[in-house]
């Protein structure tokens, strides 16, 4: 207990725990969203096509997560118009562009020469190496982005639930629409730094899966997602510092954990 | 002037024409119910009334285009698709369309769901659904209540207080409705007016009045029985 509480101590510690409530509620207001939608594997094409941008940010010696955004918010424009002109079904279309993405990215960064030491913490994430600039930016966009949802919280229900009653209730849905494939893109390229490209969309769905399990009301679904994401980030963070772990992984494994014991005490299992 | 105005409405997918030149008059107050088999369009022709799709003709309510009035319009859906995991209950359901809660609470009694007002939406009975449905469209004190297809995926009892409620609709709430209906025989005990459609207008008018079997076996243009019960499909 002692040895957790001298870790709290630590600055590197307090910017991860910071950053990681942020990022943990933003993410999982968005997961419901993703959950309601099925759209678990966009996100998942979306964090994957960040590897491109970082490549890019890498070979320009520019910052790579703003490349990452970049490119983030063009597939997501792109699988938005895409699906709508094309006969092709979404889940085709999203591992065509995702793959491909990754494969450039792969490519891009083989052209760059020697040892690419950032790579590993842009796969699998490290929170606890952000520093204050990145964490003074990631603050304030978490706090729009969550301020952003949570106002139009309704809407986005309404239009998950069913589109089509949605418009003739006066909601713009196409617009709606692909703002949310933005705010998907850009939520959960900034938080790659953090989780990984390759388990950040964990974070976007467990969340949201351990509270279907208990709400009863979308209030309250919000409420229990925003909790299990921080306890998991939170928990996860001590646990990995506390044994020497990675702690991307050991968020998503905590948070894994944590639904299989949700499962067999509140599951609603096939007879 | 009538209460809706249809004029020449046809409505064509690709080359295939699925409406061809639908004109009719609705009055306010009347209970039309569109009948017609399987393909004939009626679909189609709320849809394009709801301006849910592109179509050709006008449309009109109380003399003026039809999609500048939806908010005078409540719809209910033939299918009501959606993931029944998910947490909503119903009173979150009705707060999406209006935040009227002495509206929604009195119309919650009314129609028999006050007390499933915390249950989940996905939890619901295929007639407690469609209860819930139908406040949902009445939220907003429309003058036009459509329904396509209501009682599909409703029992037989429940068929029979489902048009017992479309009275107490129209007479308590002074709302004109539009419906479309495989029921031959509650159409004809609860319809003022009944639109016979198979791609154009075969028959509009009084049931008494167009309702026959011959009108139906041309509706239907295979043999049509008329049954004193059940459900009639085209």
């Amino acid at each position: 207990m002692d040895e957790l509480l001298r870790l709290l101590t630590y600055p590197f510690v307090q910017r991860a725990i910071v950053a990681g409530i942020f990022s943990g509620a933003l993410l999982s207001i968005l997961g419901i969203f993703v959950i309601l939608r099925k759209m678990a594997f966009f996100s998942d094409g979306i964090a994957h096509t960040a590897l491109a941008g970082v490549a890019i940010g890498l070979l320009l010696g520019h910052t790579p997560i703003v490349w990452a955004v970049i490119v983030g918010i063009f597939f997501a424009i792109a699988i938005y118009f895409l699906e709508r002109r094309t006969e092709l079904a979404p889940d085709s279309l999203i591992g065509i562009l995702f793959t491909s993405s990754l494969a450039l990215g792969v490519v891009l960064i083989s052209l760059k020469s020697g040892y690419v030491p950032e790579l590993n913490s842009y796969l699998f994430g490290n929170i606890i190496t952000l520093n204050t600039a990145e964490l003074r930016f990631i603050i304030p966009v978490s706090v729009a982005l969550i301020a952003y949802l949570l106002v139009n919280y309704k809407k986005y229900i309404f239009i998950c639930l069913n589109e089509e009653l949605a418009r003739l209730a006066g909601i713009k849905v196409e617009r709606h629409k692909i703002t949310l494939y933005i705010l998907l893109a850009v939520s959960t390229i900034l938080a790659i730094k953090m989780f990984g490209i390759v388990l950040v969309s964990a974070l976007l769905i467990i969340p949201v899966s351990f509270g279907k399990l208990f709400a009863r009301s979308a209030k309250s679904l919000l409420l229990v997602s925003i909790c299990f994401a921080e306890l998991i980030v939170i928990g996860g963070i001590l646990l990995s510092l506390a044994f020497n772990l990675q702690t991307g992984p050991v968020i998503i494994l905590t948070g894994t954990g944590l639904f299989a014991v949700g499962l067999v005490t509140r599951g609603r299992w096939r007879a | 002037m009538a209460f809706l105005e249809a004029r020449d409405v046809s409505v064509s997918f690709n080359s295939t024409t699925v409406i061809e030149n639908v004109s009719f008059d609705i009055d306010m107050g009347d209970v039309v119910s569109i009948i017609g088999p399987n393909g004939s369009g009626k679909t189609t022709l709320v849809r394009a009334i709801l301006g849910m799709i592109p179509y050709r003709g006008t449309i009109k309510l109380e003399g003026k285009p039809v999609g500048d009035q939806m908010s005078k319009i409540g719809y209910v859906p033939q299918r009501f698709d959606f993931d029944r995991t998910f947490p909503l209950s119903v009173w979150e359901f009705l707060n999406l369309y209006s935040e009227n809660e002495p509206l929604r609470e009195e119309l919650a009694r009314e129609f028999g769901v006050a007390g499933l007002a915390k249950s989940r939406l996905g939890s619901l009975s295929g007639g407690q659904l469609q209860r819930v449905l139908i406040i949902s469209a009445m939220l907003n004190n429309p003058q036009l209540l459509i329904l396509d297809e209501p009682t599909s995926g409703i029992d037989v009892d429940g068929v029979a207080s489902f048009y017992e409620m479309l009275r107490h609709i129209n007479t308590e709430h002074k709302q004109t409705i539009m419906l479309i209906s495989h029921e031959i025989n509650m159409v004809s005990t609860t319809a003022t007016k009944v639109i016979c459609l198979n791609k154009n207008i075969f028959c509009c008018g009084a049931p008494a009045k167009v309702l026959t079997d011959e009108m139906l076996a041309k509706l239907y243009t295979t043999h049509f029985e008329r049954r004193d019960h059940g459900h009639e499909h085209g």
